[in-house]
């Protein structure tokens, strides 16, 4: 399928009456005639366009002198301008400082020496059969060999580009070639001759040029630069002249549609008199047409057009129309975040049905048990209401957190793009256009500040605004570019699950602040369930993926619980024990508030004991000081307050355990993660988290030899309920003499509230587990069990288990994996991955289950990456799905960002600096 | 004037459907008029339409075709039945009222005999956590406006419906609540009180009714009483003690219902042991 030239004098093609948010084109006969002619008008628009954020990008075979000497433009952004000159081999960036290489491909000598070898071979060859050509050039990278040395085609003009064609082809076909094609296949094989195995042969029906870049490698460098700043193919205009065929063999614009730019606008200005390829608009005009293109995207920007997102379907969340019932969880699975606060997506235009509410991190009202994460509602604040049943979509793009919103109104169309700058946390920024019935002017700038103190919102608002939207606007994507960068993981062989994985990176990332505090609620910043009160969700669930791709979020995920290890302390001591005794549920001031009692869904008034008894959040806090410790090699928090956290939660595990008089250490009346069952003595996890707890302080530095030895005494003492015979630890004292039920064979379904299915007491009295509780210490500290009690353990365990919380299926799917179990690890995995996309526990419209979206990547990174810190080394010992491809993660260890790619036949793994990686037990790499 | 049609026949529950529909009609700002299909209207039937004031109107032909033709005149707002049987006994509802439930498109009281009468002030609406169900209430509760009254939401977890979580009762039976109210009690009332229980729905809404006093019980039900079908209407007439009203629904409306098919994920893995 060819299109067809239309004369410039009509409007712009529908497809391009919209913004770019990147415009990629060739230079000669695209942007310019030729390289003679004035670019005056084009300097001035590449310079405003870039002030009002558009990135732009010539590519081109010619060197840069040529570019800049014909364009001058000295951009002062916030879009840049890159020059990527010299067929692929060198990108320059032009802006107020000047113009500077940023990159460049060297030659080896080696490779000089192939080109000019292939070059001499090939004009050898066409000289063979009577053809007289030229080598005219060595350019950086490339030979050039003139095809047709002749006066009267020294230097063709691009509109002869059908004349010098034909006069080419018929200098072959002279000497027996076929034509340009067969030239080219000639220049092809004395390159591959020549030991050039991917060397790049192109034509501009004047020239062969042998080379090791061609613009395709610019093309891809580009596509890469952008996706950095957060710009995806889809919002990318790529402009050329010469997309059709010549001579037989592809435009050398085609180059540019290389596979990353699929979803870009491919436009031709030129002649193209075989037609252009499917996908591509010929539009004809030549630069004028070009210039005009430039002109109305700089009028867009001028006007204040609303930014599309991308509508990659791997990176977003699209809502359409408004739908009642699940209008709120809509609200949750679309919210902005910045770490610092997060704004519910209500519609811009308020409707009855909506629980709209801005969440700022770490604010909390009233006491006790009430307290609760504040909740502002002035955001967007635009005038009218939503329409019943409205033509709405809604589209969140995950890779740079810009929530786009699109609503067909009787007056006009309204636009809107919102975000949470992840520049500057703390900031709202909203564009809109839409009708002036609406918007005064028919069009909106706006930001807010929410958290901190009054004056610092004044200045950080004054900030924005004098900074305008633009420049947040693009420093917000770049931001949200960079995280991905860190933490992003790619499942192959599984679209469904790698888009609800995406989902869950892209709330994790959200919801936690990098710098001083982070508090970070069950429902993070989505929602106000479950008053945003800090559990163990946060230090065990949440933690480890920060620790391992963002350390500084965990760091400030640890400073939460740092500042309040004084109320810890004191928490210990009223109950007549030392060191920190941790809250179950915590809020600002660091004690205690879970509510002491609730209605159940039998309408029963039941007590709530885990603020008093679930005390394994104790070794919690500590275990999540040692995981990001693991990962980040952070001394001075070791040293500090890293290693306060680790021995004050020894000291009150010291204090806790009671010593029979045969010398056995015991923990009575806790509650585990199995919170079915309660009080129970000698809780498998409690007591082992305990003792790995100890051990683990006793290995820091400036402990009194006397408290580390009662440590590790009490340490080796603690019973762990562990039976030799079977392999098998026993979940607590008594847990065997239950009733033997296997919630497996009697419930109807699983997962499923055993607790209500049976009634708490049938399930108190019986062997039915609500997640995982012995079988979580396989999963969180492996070298503090017996080597080889997985898979009894799963055995045992897991048909008792009824999975009635939702952090059971990712720790499943871990452990799954982690004992082989493939199809059962992929089965609660997508499981996990979809609690909130489907709303399978009736709340996401209270906001997000942040805990189980930790699991999901700690499923794929500990469960089946096999990932984990040993010493100064990175272990990794996968299992790969058959129906994945691959599996591939980025991570930080060290200090050292990696790329670890996992496939069938291998591992590969990308580190800067290298860091000593164990793969399957093998020693790889070096230190740094 | 809208009406509400007290349908009469000679049987014990005359007296309470005259007082029933009379109660009902203040609700909805409707008049009563008493309605006897037969010929042998001037026993019961008569005499309870005489005691509360009103002129019976007979007619003759088959009593189900006549009922239903009359209740679903416009003008008609709703029909009350009585059920058969004697007080402390099951009631199984007499097949003309079972052949009216069935083919009536309004909403139709079915009162008990031993029914005392007594003005409506709190109503027991379970609810399956369905839009359909959940539209059942409005007949009453959107013409109300300026009665005070109490709406008792009952939903019951069956062992279909259990959820699949329950993480911290503490907080989620709330936000659950919260959530399950917002979808699907779009009345437009202040108050609605949600109740949630588990077990056998037909127990639990008859344990309801007593527990909160319920004067009268709203179902929505699809009208198909099949073999198998509506077991939970059929139970409540028979062995309630509360008017209870019923509401015809459309089945053709998506059933959202609160607990997730489970083919939106994939189920559970047995184990490979």
């Amino acid at each position: 399928m060819t299109g067809l030239a239309v004369p410039i004098e009509q409007a712009l093609p529908v497809a391009l009456e919209r913004r770019f948010e990147a415009v990629v084109f060739d230079w000669d006969g695209t942007a310019v005639p030729d390289r003679r002619s004035d670019a005056t008008r084009l300097r001035e628009l590449v310079e405003e366009l870039c002030g009002r954020g558009l990135e732009l990008a010539v590519i081109t075979g010619t060197h840069v002198g040529n570019v800049d000497g014909q364009l001058g433009a000295r951009p002062d952004g916030p879009g840049r301008l890159h020059l990527c000159v010299n067929r692929g081999s060198e990108v320059f960036r032009a802006d107020t400082n000047g113009v500077r290489l940023i990159e460049r491909r060297e030659a080896t000598a080696a490779e000089n020496t192939a080109l000019d070898s292939a070059a001499e071979a090939t004009v050898a060859a066409l000289a063979a059969r009577g053809l007289e050509a030229e080598i005219v050039s060595e350019r950086l990278n490339r030979r050039k060999i003139d095809l047709i040395p002749e006066p009267e085609w020294l230097d063709p003009p691009k509109a002869k580009i059908g004349e010098l064609l034909a006069a080419v082809e018929s200098r072959l076909q002279a000497a027996g070639l076929d034509g340009l094609q067969e030239a080219v296949v000639l220049a092809q094989q004395t390159a591959r001759a020549a030991g050039l195995a991917e060397a790049r042969v192109t034509s501009d029906a004047k020239h062969v040029e042998i080379g090791l870049t061609d613009k395709a490698d610019a093309a891809r460098w580009v596509f890469a630069d952008l996706r950095r700043r957060g710009i995806g193919a889809g919002l990318v205009l790529i402009g050329g002249d010469e997309f059709g065929p010549l001579g037989g063999l592809p435009g050398s614009d085609s180059l540019l549609l290389v596979p990353e730019a699929e979803r870009a606008t491919a436009v031709s200005v030129g002649a193209e008199p075989t037609g252009v390829p499917a996908d591509v608009i010929a539009l004809g005009g030549g630069p004028d047409a070009f210039v005009e293109i430039l002109e109305d995207q700089l009028e867009r920007r001028r006007r204040g057009d609303v930014p599309e997102v991308d509508a990659d379907p791997d990176w977003t969340v699209t809502v359409e129309g408004l739908d009642p019932q699940l209008a709120r969880v809509h609200e949750s699975w679309l919210t902005l975040a910045d770490g610092r606060i997060g704004v519910r997506a209500t519609p811009a235009l308020p409707h009855p049905g909506s629980d709209h509410a801005i969440f700022v991190a770490g604010d909390y009202a009233g006491q006790g048990p009430e307290t609760t994460l504040r909740s502002f509602d002035t955001w967007p604040d635009l005038p009218g209401e939503l329409p019943v049943d409205p033509l709405l979509r809604r589209r969140l793009d995950l890779r740079s957190g810009l929530l786009r919103e699109d609503l067909a109104l009787p007056d006009g169309p309204l636009a809107v793009l919102q975000f949470a700058s992840l520049g500057r946390p703390g900031t709202l920024g909203l564009r809109a256009r839409g009708p002036s019935s609406l918007l005064p002017g028919g069009r909106l700038d706006r930001f807010a500040v929410y958290g901190g103190e009054q004056s610092e919102h004044e200045a950080q608002l004054a900030a924005a605004e004098d900074t305008g939207f633009e420049r947040i606007f693009s420093e917000h994507r770049e931001a949200w570019a960079r995280r991905w960068a860190e933490a992003d993981i790619v499942i192959e062989g599984d679209p469904d699950l790698q888009r609800a994985v995406r989902f869950t990176l892209f709330h994790l990332m959200a919801s936690v602040a990098d710098e001083g505090e982070a508090a970070v609620g069950a429902r993070g910043l989505s929602g106000p369930a479950y008053r945003g009160h800090v559990f163990w969700d946060s230090d065990v669930f949440v933690l480890p993926f920060l620790a391992a791709t963002h350390p500084a979020a965990a760091r400030a995920m640890l400073e939460y619980r740092v500042r309040r290890l004084p109320a810890a302390i004191e928490t210990a001591r009223g109950l007549g024990r030392r060191g920190s005794r941790f809250p179950w549920e915590s809020a600002a001031e660091g004690v205690d508030v879970t509510p002491p009692a609730a209605r159940d869904r039998a309408g029963r008034l039941v007590r709530i004991r885990t603020g008093e008894l679930e005390e394994h959040i104790v070794a919690d806090v500590a275990w999540a000081a040692s995981c990001y410790l693991d990962w980040s090699g952070d001394d001075s928090f070791a040293a500090g307050p890293g290693r306060e956290l680790i021995v004050e939660t020894a000291r009150y595990w010291a204090s806790r355990i009671r010593v029979d008089r045969d010398g056995d250490g015991h923990i009575y009346g806790v509650i585990g993660p199995d919170e079915y069952h309660e009080p129970v003595d000698d809780n498998a996890f409690t007591n082992v988290m305990a003792r790995w707890n100890l051990r683990r302080a006793a290995r820091l530095g400036g402990v009194e030899p006397d408290e580390r030895a009662t440590w590790l005494r009490l340490a080796d003492c603690l019973v762990d309920g562990y039976d030799a015979e079977t392999g098998i630890y026993e979940q607590f004292a008594g847990f065997f003499d239950l009733e033997p039920l296997r919630i497996a064979d009697l419930a109807p379904r699983r997962p499923i509230s055993a607790d209500l299915l049976l009634g708490p007491e049938r399930v108190d009295g019986a062997q039915v587990v609500k997640q995982a509780d012995v079988l979580m210490l396989h999963h969180l500290v492996p070298d503090e069990v017996v080597p080889g009690s997985l898979k009894p353990n799963i055995q045992f365990y897991e048909p008792r288990t009824a999975h009635g919380s939702s952090l059971s299926p990712a720790i499943h799917a871990a452990l799954f994996a982690r004992a082989g179990l493939l199809p059962e690890a992929v089965a609660a995995l997508h499981l996990a991955a979809r609690i909130d996309l489907d709303d399978l526990t009736g709340t996401t419209a209270g906001g997000l289950h942040l805990a189980t979206m930790g699991g999901v990547w700690q499923a794929l990174a500990f469960g089946f990456a096999g990932v984990r810190p040993r010493g100064d080394a990175l272990e990794v010992d996968p299992r790969l799905p058959q129906e994945w491809q691959a599996l591939e993660l980025k991570l930080s260890f060290r200090g050292s960002p990696l790329r670890l790619r996992i496939e069938h036949d291998g591992v590969t793994v990308d580190a800067d600096p290298w860091i000593p990686i164990d793969i399957r037990g093998r020693r790889k790499g070096v230190p740094k | 004037m809208s009406k509400v049609i007290a349908a009469l026949d000679n049987s014990l529950a005359a007296r309470p459907v005259v007082a029933a529909a009379t109660a009902l009609a203040q609700l909805l700002g409707a008049e009563v008029e008493a309605l006897h299909v037969g010929e042998n209207g001037n026993g019961v039937a008569a005499n309870a339409a005489a005691a509360a004031g009103l002129e019976l109107s007979t007619c003759g032909g088959p009593a189900v075709a006549r009922l239903v033709e009359a209740g679903s005149s416009e003008d008609v707002v709703a029909m009350v039945v009585g059920s058969r049987g004697m007080p402390g006994r099951a009631r199984p509802v007499g097949a003309t009222a079972l052949e009216v439930l069935a083919a009536l498109p309004k909403p139709l009281l079915v009162v008990q005999p031993e029914t005392t009468p007594r003005p409506l002030r709190r109503l027991l609406v379970p609810l399956e956590g369905t839009l359909p169900t959940s539209a059942a209430p409005e007949a009453i509760l959107e013409v109300a406006d300026g009665f005070e009254l109490d709406v008792v939401v009952l939903h019951v977890h069956d062992e279909a419906s259990i959820p699949l979580f329950n993480d911290q009762r503490q907080h989620e039976t709330r936000e659950w609540a919260r959530e399950f109210v917002a979808r699907y009690c779009p009345w437009g009332v202040a108050d609605v009180q949600l109740e949630t229980r588990v077990g056998r729905r037909d127990e639990e809404i008859l344990r309801a009714a007593d527990e909160f006093d319920a004067d009268l019980i709203a179902l929505g039900w699809a009208q198909e009483l099949a073999p198998g079908r509506a077991p939970v209407v059929r139970a409540v007439l028979e062995r309630g003690h509360v008017p209870v009203l019923l509401v015809p629904v459309s089945t053709d409306a998506a059933m959202a219902t609160s607990v997730p098919k489970e083919e939106s994920w994939s189920s559970w893995p047995s184990l490979r042991v």
